[in-house]
């Protein structure tokens, strides 16, 4: 009993990481329509620059977020400034080629930089964890856990309460109506796509704490940020909590009760099903 | 009429740049495809350093003496950038168009396995040092040659060891990872923990490249098991190792396939490495002797000079390829592919790596010494003649150790 508490509290910790991963996301696909194969490659990023800050300058990942989230906001604005603004109205197959090429590139120019060898975030508290009666709660994960649940109420109240955020919902509705009201579409692409890079890049410093970074895990944390995305609902930013919350607990009682193998196999069913009983994901809207 | 003489130049410029190399007589070239980028890289850069220090050290005591000839060594390397379909590839290139004399293996048993298949199609000779997996070499292949020990004799001193261990362990935990190797060294584990009398509790495979532990750690600890065997890749037992700890899992001992010897592994987790027992058949020492490098020990000094960093017994077993090439072609006194298989499959001669011997099937055979990581060195506790030195067990709880809590 103690055994599947214990899986069951793992999953929702888990489900917190993968959620504040997705986020970036789901934000810059649900309201500017682009869909970033490189989102894995900027966590990847931010994970290295957590790195150095801490190994560099002894900054923890934790107090460290606000500069992480910072520059990696300059470097997404940057990318979209002169990259992605470039194919913004263009068919979606550019996007797609585009944000590739440009994972390709990331992943390269950090194996070049960085070496191939693995690197830990390792702040003196890594392994420390707090019992709950049974259930051993890893420190790491329920702090990460917190800042995705705070991160992504952010996030939400941003989009409804601020004039920033106002105004980038009402470009993803009407571009036209939006321009007519003073907004400046370059400037507001590029804001929103810093603003999902900027998160990446909290993910990264997160996931390095958790996990381990090299230059290669861009790609795999793409493709589980796209399950969660749609999982959880586009429309929503709340929805990536759900999402991961629900992919995490799913596939962690996976790989306790159905077999070690077959947690990925738990998540894409998990995915698959979501598509065929509610395709605008499990807190998006009903047509 | 200036065009034409412009042209002429032109062609005489060109033609001029595909002047072949001039050299004595021609080198004797060895091709291999070895993981320079990907996944895979880390440990495939030792591959690529470890055969250019082998040749050039053989290059310079001489070369390889063939007939009454001296030649020299040279190396063609691709990257597959950890693609195994490229690296067949790359193989396939490098026979029938580079037209190397010989084929150096690349890291890990799904390669090795994959390109056994082009050395045996092609019948060049290829001796890898990559692949330890029982099923390269159960085909009954000629051409392939291993100097990594089986897989599924990597556990085998360990278990021996387990059972001289005050209080022994009464149940073990097996996990592996879905590829090759390690499927393989599970299928061997099994029966010797049955024969060591030890209760397997836990016998699960895992996906390759998980990095989710959590369920089989909690698994481990709400079982009470004693002791852990991972087969994995280094990435996996990193996240293992965190995972346990910022769970509380510490049973009696734990043992990795990879990782322990490799200084990266240890610097990536600092002090929480301590305690992890795994093996090694290659340690650096001065007993080893070499025709080429002295011993083992110089070996290593003068490889750490170079590039930086300690060799582990894969950098050994890969400068034992060229080795075993060079001693072949010398004793088979050609380098005619049909007459250094058959100088491979009879070689029996003493190397910085060992005894190098290839049995029947082509895989050389080395008993493992148990090593442990015992405050950030690796020392070896249980070898062939029993315990070396006094391992560290049963391993402290987690919050008992003495860290430091270095963030290195």
């Amino acid at each position: 009993m103690s055994l599947l508490a214990q899986v069951l509290l793992n999953g929702v910790l888990l489900g917190g990481l993968y959620a504040i991963m997705a986020l970036g996301l789901a934000l810059v696909w649900g309201v500017l329509n682009i869909v970033n194969l490189a989102h894995g490659a900027f966590i990847m990023l931010g994970g290295y620059l957590a790195w150095y800050l801490f190994t560099g300058l002894g900054i923890d990942p934790f107090l460290g977020l606000p500069i992480t989230a910072v520059a990696m906001f300059a470097l997404g604005y940057l990318v979209q400034r002169l990259l992605l603004n470039l194919i913004v109205r263009a068919p979606m197959f550019n996007t797609l080629l585009i944000t590739f090429g440009i994972e390709v590139v990331i992943t390269y120019v950090a194996q070049l930089a960085f070496s191939a060898d693995f690197r830990t975030i390792n702040p003196s508290y890594a392994g420390n964890n707090v019992s709950l009666g049974p259930v051993i709660i890893p420190e790491v994960r329920l702090m990460a856990f917190g800042a995705a649940i705070l991160l992504t109420f952010g996030m939400w109240i941003f989009l409804l309460k601020t004039r920033l955020g106002r105004a980038i919902r009402a470009t993803a509705q009407n571009l036209v109506a939006a321009r007519l009201y003073g907004v400046e579409p370059r400037h507001l692409y590029a804001t929103t796509f810093g603003i999902g890079i900027g998160l990446a890049g909290m993910a990264g410093s997160l996931y390095g704490a958790v996990s381990q970074i090299n230059p290669y895990i861009g790609a795999a944390l793409t493709a589980k940020c796209f399950a969660i995305s749609i999982i959880g609902g586009l429309d929503n930013p709340l929805g990536v909590i759900v999402g991961g919350i629900v992919l995490g607990v799913i596939e962690s009682l996976a790989l306790l009760y159905v077999g070690a193998t077959f947690g990925d196999v738990a998540s894409f069913c998990v995915l698959v099903a979501v598509l065929i009983i509610r395709p605008s994901g499990l807190l998006g809207r009903t047509a | 009429m200036l065009r034409i003489g412009a042209s002429i130049a032109g062609c005489l410029l060109a033609a001029s740049l595909f002047v072949p190399n001039t050299s004595s007589a021609a080198d004797i070239t060895l091709g291999a495809s070895v993981q320079l980028t990907g996944p895979l890289a880390n440990t495939g850069r030792y591959y690529k350093d470890a055969y250019e220090f082998a040749v050039d050290q053989i290059n310079e005591k001489g070369g390889v003496k063939v007939g009454d000839q001296q030649r020299k060594l040279a190396l063609k390397i691709y990257d597959n950038q950890s693609d195994v379909n490229l690296s067949v590839r790359q193989y396939t290139q490098l026979v029938s168009q580079d037209k190397v004399n010989f084929l150096l293996g690349p890291f890990a048993s799904n390669f090795a396995l994959a390109d056994s298949a082009i050395s045996e199609k092609y019948r060049i000779p290829m001796v890898q040092g990559g692949g330890a997996s029982d099923q390269i070499f159960s085909r009954k292949f000629k051409y392939i040659f291993g100097t990594l020990a089986p897989a599924s004799d990597y556990f085998q001193s360990t278990v021996e060891m387990m059972t001289k261990l005050k209080p022994e362990p009464k149940n073990v935990a097996l996990l592996y990872a879905d590829d090759a190797f390690d499927v393989s060294v599970a299928e061997g584990t099994r029966p010797l923990l049955k024969k060591a009398g030890l209760t397997i509790a836990l016998d699960e495979r895992y996906t390759s490249n998980a990095t989710d532990f959590n369920s089989l750690l909690s698994r481990i600890r709400s079982a009470n098991i004693d002791a852990v065997l991972v087969a994995g890749h280094e990435t996996e037992i990193l996240n293992f190792v965190r995972q346990a700890q910022s769970l509380s899992v510490s049973p009696k001992m734990y043992s990795f396939t990879v990782g322990v010897p490799s200084a990266d592994f240890r610097k990536a987790l600092g002090d929480d490495a301590n305690f992890a027992f795994g093996m090694t058949a290659w340690l650096p020492s001065a007993s080893l002797k070499d025709k080429w490098f002295g011993d083992a020990e110089q070996f290593a000094k003068a490889y750490k000079v170079k590039y930086g960093y300690e060799p582990d017994y894969h950098a050994a077993s890969a400068a034992a390829d060229v080795e075993a090439f060079a001693q072949a072609i010398e004793e088979a006194g050609s380098i005619d592919p049909q007459k250094v298989r058959d100088a491979l499959a009879k070689l029996n001669f003493e190397s910085l790596y060992g005894t190098i011997a290839f049995a029947e099937d082509g895989q050389i055979h080395l008993p493992q010494t148990v090593i442990q990581i015992q405050g950030d060195e690796v020392v070896p506790v249980y070898g062939k003649q029993g315990f070396i030195k006094q391992p560290k067990y049963p391993m402290p709880a987690w919050n008992e150790r003495q860290t430091t809590g270095t963030g290195k």
